[in-house]
């Protein structure tokens, strides 16, 4: 897996340099203080060499990757906030975020090498999720557009979820690695469908169910659905048993159902999406001002700064896609998305490569998560499925979501490091299985 | 396990490819019809965030409309200011993203807009980039101050309605186009409706868009159809104050008699009778509306920035009456036009019976002043042979000397023109077309004023100013 991607790294720093450029000349922008563009392109590219140097067998292609996205995510959110007063600061905000993210990450690839030790402590992270999740309904916690998300100590205020996404892959990893023979050869069947001894399908189902109710009530309808998929699609690639997907998915129609009649919000969700049109001055607004966006960008987009995406509600967080949409066409969009393609793509690859199981498992749950965010939320801003409030992953603003897919992209880099010192080894070694 | 992490990685895939033929869904295939959408503001949002060119009187300096440009909360916007106000609105229009727009700014609008065709190296990169592309500016060939007098005199009328057209015979430049009652056209969106409830509808330009019988002023077109039947202009005829037809008769104005006078005199006095009878037994109904239609009768004027109402004859000339053609023989009963049509008329005969293309905008200039487009002057139709043109430029020099028309004459120079007085129901409407100097016409002009009474009395001096200031002034 060894590779030099040198070239990638800096045609997509050139590619972000191109976006600012574009903004600063050809739009009139004032020029964003230089320096924090000096601090991204310097702190991505120190620690792109740096991982060459300390995993200098892990899949590296994952870098430019980051590197062009995190970097689009910087060029839209000046353009749409540079003219804004009250958030003119909110690129800087989010190059700082990177460099946080960036560090985490360089922590990880420091100190995680050996990261089968996470595993020893699966139940204190299945532990700390909850905890972190539950820590919104403390005094710490607040909420944003309806939704409790925050948590504030001091002058750090974060998204728990964020971070308990990351520890509950490698809560599941760990235990459906240790557990999947047991889990596979069942003892009895129901109706055709074989159900697994419940003792030992029981701690996975707590900790899923405990995550879910406590979502649900905190109204973050995009976590929950993460939060419900991720280990489902973990839980097939474990066992290979489809009996778990339709169980699940039998589940996640319960659910559904009973959220969408018990909570007023859901139903409003799901009112808005079916039709926009009813309210499109109230309920609809959002959701219509995306679809008018990325229909007048067209084939080619309006050009960078062109558009009017400045219309919709949340533009910078939730709902960059669409001003990426209306401002560089479906091309543009089409290639952002191909960007996030090639990020699953590796991810799986790496999975495939790994040498055991939990780190399989972890690869894949962190691929899934990822590859998920992308597709509910994107999903989501074009009417595809009903909008749910979460971040397209290192392109929306906002810290947690920053941090949380460095965190993400380092645990891929250190399981892939290894597969690649074996293959390194064994020359012969034909990946896959 | 691989197997299973594998299709989950072609779910995924699958997932990717649904976005992106959703994405084409919107941005292609549904596009055009979210673009309409009503809810949809994008477009009045495009529409207010670039900056529309200038447009300009005929010195290139006078400001009629410019896009002001403002910082709001969501960016910066641009207001359309029409520095000269009302005199100029019904030629400049107005532009509203409330209540769409009219005149040259819709007229002129993909040059004002910069939707026009790209036109310069710049433009063309601008419009690859996506970038805003300004409008070009529009430089009129309107003059500020002929425009200025022509609408201050308007609006100085007993009856304050009326329109003046000035033009230039010799290229069809229009120099002044002005019309009475007018509206400011700076504060449209909140004025509007009370401009469209106003019984005297300052928002319709008379000068092109109104239709009124243009009374004695039609002569000068009979004359020139007699004068090509072979009609000599000392040809003697007898008035007897009435002309007898079936069923119709022809009775001079306030009963006149008048007894011995020439073809030119018939003209200089405007006697209804003789030219009652000129048309019936000397040019007929089809060479009479042959000649009103090589005078641009029937013609809207499809090229011209404005709207302009085509100028008309009633029904068909081979269903005319006798009574019919005697009445539209001198500009009453079915035939009506406005002052920019009277306005060609004159500047026709002017203009040895070349009718030039009229031209409102003299060129298109990019942002930077590049000169794109410069319509050159064109003939548009030989109406009149120029003989028979020169011989009724002397007669209607008659209707100024020996009309007495005093009010007319400029010392040192010689003016042709031609009154009309045309009854409706209430007061009659009051024209006088006019061009001079007559020898070598540099200004040909028509006034009306709506109700406004004798021609000579009311239409007459309003023309005379907008002449002296044209003739007297530096562009003369």
């Amino acid at each position: 897996m060894t590779q030099r991607v040198t070239s990638p790294m800096i045609l997509a720093l050139l590619i972000t340099s191109l976006g600012f450029a574009t903004l600063i000349f050809a739009q009139g922008a004032a020029s964003p203080p230089l320096i924090y563009g000096a601090y991204y392109a310097g702190t991505l590219f120190a620690l792109y060499l740096g991982v060459r140097l300390l995993l200098p067998h892990s899949d590296v292609l994952l870098l430019p990757i980051v590197t062009l996205l995190t970097g689009i995510g910087l060029v839209m959110i000046f353009r749409l906030t540079y003219d804004l007063e009250g958030a003119e600061n909110l690129a800087t905000t989010q190059a700082i975020w990177i460099l946080v993210g960036s560090g985490a990450m360089f922590l990880i690839v420091l100190f995680f090498r050996n990261y089968h030790r996470l595993f020893d402590y699966k139940y204190l992270f299945a532990l700390g999720a909850v905890a972190l999740i539950a820590s919104t309904f403390t005094p710490f916690g607040y909420e944003v557009n309806g939704a409790r998300l925050w948590f504030a100590a001091g002058p750090v205020s974060f998204q728990p979820s964020e971070f308990a996404r990351i520890a509950l892959i490698i809560f599941f990893a760990g235990y459906l690695a240790e557990k999947r023979d047991v889990l596979t050869a069942t003892s009895r069947s129901f109706l055709g469908v074989q159900i697994p001894a419940l003792k030992y399908f029981g701690p996975v189902a707590l900790v899923w169910a405990a995550s879910l109710g406590l979502l649900v009530f905190e109204k973050d309808l995009g976590s929950s659905l993460l939060f419900f998929a991720v280990p489902l699609l973990m839980l097939y690639a474990a066992t290979g048993r489809i009996a778990y997907v339709l169980l699940g998915g039998l589940l996640f129609s319960v659910g559904s159902l009973a959220t969408y009649f018990l909570f007023s919000h859901v139903q409003l969700r799901v009112k808005s999406w079916l039709d926009p049109w009813a309210d499109p001055d109230g309920t609809g607004f959002q959701i219509l001002q995306s679809i008018f966006n990325i229909a007048d960008g067209g084939l080619t987009g309006t050009g960078l700064g062109a558009g009017f995406s400045q219309t919709i509600p949340e533009v910078e967080t939730d709902f960059i896609f669409s001003a990426i949409a209306s401002e560089l066409g479906l091309l543009g969009a089409t290639a952002v998305l191909l960007a996030f393609l090639a990020f699953v793509y590796r991810g799986i690859k790496i999975s495939l490569l790994a040498e055991d199981e939990s780190s399989k498992l972890l690869a894949f749950g962190l691929t899934a998560l990822f590859a998920l965010q992308t597709l509910i939320i994107v999903g989501g801003v074009t009417k595809a499925i009903p909008l749910t409030g979460i971040t397209l992953p290192f392109i929306s603003y906002g810290g947690s979501s920053v941090v949380g897919n460095f965190i993400l992209t380092a645990l891929l880099l250190v399981i892939s490091e290894k597969a690649g010192r074996r293959e390194a080894e064994q020359p012969l070694y034909e990946g896959g299985a | 396990m691989n197997a299973h992490v594998r299709r989950t990685f072609y779910l995924f895939v699958g997932g990717f490819v649904a976005l992106v033929w959703m994405l084409a869904y919107w941005q292609v295939y549904a596009r055009e019809s979210l673009a309409n959408n009503p809810q949809n503001g994008l477009q009045t949002q495009r529409a207010i965030s670039t900056p529309r060119g200038l447009i300009l009187a005929n010195d290139g300096e006078t400001v009629l409309a410019e896009s002001d440009r403002h910082k709001t909360p969501s960016g910066s916007v641009y207001d359309r200011i029409y520095p000269e106000g009302a005199a100029f609105a019904n030629v400049v229009g107005y532009w509203s993203t409330k209540y769409g727009a009219t005149g040259i700014e819709i007229g002129e609008n993909s040059n004002l807009s910069g939707t026009a065709e790209p036109a310069t190296l710049d433009g063309l990169i601008n419009q690859m980039s996506g970038g805003p592309t300004p409008g070009n500016n529009v430089v009129l060939t309107l003059d500020p101050e002929l425009q200025r007098v022509a609408y201050e005199g308007l609006a100085a009328s007993d009856t304050g309605k009326g329109a003046v057209v000035a033009v230039d015979p010799n290229n069809g430049e229009i120099l002044a186009l002005a019309s009475s009652p007018s509206f400011d056209p700076n504060n449209i969106d909140q004025t509007f409706p009370e401009l469209v409830r106003d019984p005297d509808a300052p928002l319709v330009d008379r000068a092109t868009q109104s239709l009124f019988p243009p009374g004695s002023t039609f002569k000068v077109i009979t004359a020139g159809a007699a004068l090509e039947k072979g009609l000599s202009p000392s040809h003697i005829f007898f008035d007897s104050g009435t002309y007898n037809l079936p069923g119709y008769t022809v009775v001079n104005f306030k009963g006149h008699v008048y007894g011995r006078v020439t073809f030119t005199q018939a003209l200089v006095f405007s006697i209804n009778a003789i030219f009652a009878k000129i048309g019936v037994e000397i040019v007929g109904p089809q060479a009479l509306a042959q000649m009103a239609y090589d005078f641009g009768f029937g013609d809207s004027y499809d090229d011209f920035p404005l709207p302009v109402s085509a100028s008309n004859l009633g029904t068909p000339p081979s269903e005319w009456t006798q009574g019919t053609l005697a009445q539209n023989s001198f500009g009453q009963g079915p035939t009506s036009s406005n002052a920019f049509e009277m306005a060609l008329v004159a500047a026709t005969i002017a203009n040895d019976g070349k009718m030039m293309e009229p031209r409102l905008v003299r060129e298109i200039r990019s942002p930077d002043g590049l000169i794109l487009d410069r319509p050159t002057p064109s003939v548009r139709h030989d109406a009149l042979p120029a003989s028979t043109a020169q011989t009724l430029n002397e007669m209607m020099q008659k209707v100024v000397t020996e009309g007495g028309l005093t009010g007319a004459q400029i010392s040192g120079v010689k003016v042709a023109g031609k009154t009309g007085t045309a009854e409706t129901a209430q007061a009659p409407h009051s024209w006088w077309i006019t061009f001079a100097p007559a020898d070598y016409p540099k200004i040909a002009i028509c006034a009306m004023v709506e109700n406004g009474g004798r021609g000579d009395l009311a239409a007459l001096p309003i023309a005379h100013q907008v002449m002296e200031a044209y003739l007297k002034g530096g562009t003369g």
